[in-house]
């Protein structure tokens, strides 16, 4: 009987990580998608200078945008499975791209009058360990300088 | 260098393979892993045990669980009584070592048989059985889990099984309560016909010692009013079901064409408590 409980608790648990991770995942994405085309059009890159512009820089400054994403619990349970066997963790690949693209676009939302962001970096940490030091959810913290050039007037 | 922005259209970062499916698979793959593993180690598990001398086991075992009841002056007068009638079945099951019988008051009804040759018996059983054939029987039960060497390859088993839940919780958690189920679904049915062969045995017994098998499922008879509708329980159920144990046991009587006849009461001496 009390096999039959916890496999009841654990079915509970599986399917309502997988339906309710399923839903969320999917709007998260149509989110990401549309606010990552509406960002579009600055150019943000990992380089160390100003690129395609000869206008000179008013002023720089550093932009932050982090996230915290955890994994449901039908993926956890994929991941320990896969853990035993060996190959590529196909069940942590959406978190971690999912937090890349969020914190990105949280860094961007947060400069919305600068020119061009530079000198991009991405941090990835696991903030979460649950039981067994699993990873359970991760942070990613994306970091840049906005740059808003000087406008003809000034 | 110009700037041209451009969305990509495919996001390669991500796999698009169906998660359920490689669930499906790997858990299919970690539970016959484990089956298999279970299984070997049962069968090495029941090999070994009938390696263990009746020597050897007594000497594990009393120096592993010391007795509830040590010296012979605690002894009550009921626990003289249960321990002439397992003497008394002792030419009908012979286990190859004294068998010592201790009596736990409690309201649970039941008996056990522990290593090291010791039947605990619960008084609640008492209330449970109205014959002293009754009562010879759960003992011969017993005797023969002795017989059978049930309660080593039991206890080998429960060790293989923490094992390997422990060397699965090492590596997940969540995991272990996928697993434990399905082992203790092997484990609950090799205990089941462990127990219709202790009682398959022990009705030989009561027939050899009493000459007829009057009162045999009367323990069964008393359990089945507790216990009825279990469900989908019965299969993770240690024992089966008292309804099925008491058809075992007709079946068993006419094939072997036992009589039952009028029973013997139960010892004043036990009823005192």
């Amino acid at each position: 009987m009390e096999a039959l409980i916890q496999l009841g608790v654990l079915l509970v648990l599986v399917s309502l990580g997988f339906f309710v991770g399923r839903i969320a995942e999917k709007r998260h994405y149509s989110s990401i998608i549309r606010r990552e085309q509406e960002q579009l059009g600055r150019p943000t890159t990992a380089a160390r200078t100003v690129m395609g512009d000869d206008r000179p820089v008013g002023r720089s400054e550093l932009v932050m945008g982090s996230v915290v994403i955890s994994v449901d619990y039908f993926k956890r349970l994929l991941a320990g499975l896969r853990n035993i066997f060996g190959g590529r963790v196909q069940a942590y690949e959406t978190l971690v791209d999912r937090a890349r693209r969020e914190a990105m676009l949280r860094l961007l939302e947060s400069c919305p009058e600068a020119d061009q962001i530079i000198n991009l970096r991405l941090e990835t940490s696991s903030i979460f360990k649950g039981r067994q030091k699993q990873v359970g959810s991760v942070e990613v913290l994306a970091y840049g300088t906005a740059v808003y050039f000087q406008s003809p007037l000034q | 260098m110009e700037f041209k922005p451009a969305y990509p259209e495919d996001n390669n970062n991500v796999s698009h393979n169906n998660p359920l499916r490689e669930f499906v698979v790997l858990l299919t793959g970690v539970l016959l892993v484990c089956v298999a593993v279970f299984v070997v180690s049962g069968w090495l598990v029941d090999r070994a045990v009938l390696w263990i001398s009746p020597k050897m086991e007594a000497q594990i075992f009393t120096a592993l669980s010391p007795a509830v009841k040590d010296s012979v002056g605690q002894r009550s007068s009921g626990e003289d009584v249960l321990q002439q009638l397992v003497d008394g079945l002792g030419s009908c099951i012979d286990v190859g070592y004294p068998v010592k019988v201790e009596l736990v008051t409690t309201e649970t009804a039941n008996a056990l048989a522990l290593p090291g040759g010791r039947i605990i018996v619960f008084s609640g059983i008492l209330d449970k059985i109205q014959s002293e054939n009754g009562l010879a029987f759960v003992l011969a039960h017993e005797l023969a889990h002795f017989k059978h060497r049930d309660h080593l390859s039991g206890m080998g088993r429960g060790i293989v099984l923490t094992a390997m839940t422990a060397f699965l919780t090492g590596s997940d958690s969540g995991l272990t309560r996928l697993v434990t189920p399905a082992v203790s679904l092997g484990t609950a049915s090799y205990s089941r016909s462990r127990e219709a062969r202790a009682d398959s045995l022990a009705l030989r017994a009561l027939h050899c010692r009493y000459g007829h098998v009057g009162g045999a499922t009367e323990f069964f008879r008393a359990m089945q009013n507790e216990e009825r509708g279990r469900g989908i329980a019965s299969y993770f159920a240690s024992h089966p079901e008292a309804v099925e144990r008491i058809q075992q046991l007709e079946v068993l009587q006419r094939s072997q064409g036992y009589t039952t006849e009028a029973v013997t009461s139960l010892p004043e001496r036990l009823m005192q408590k």
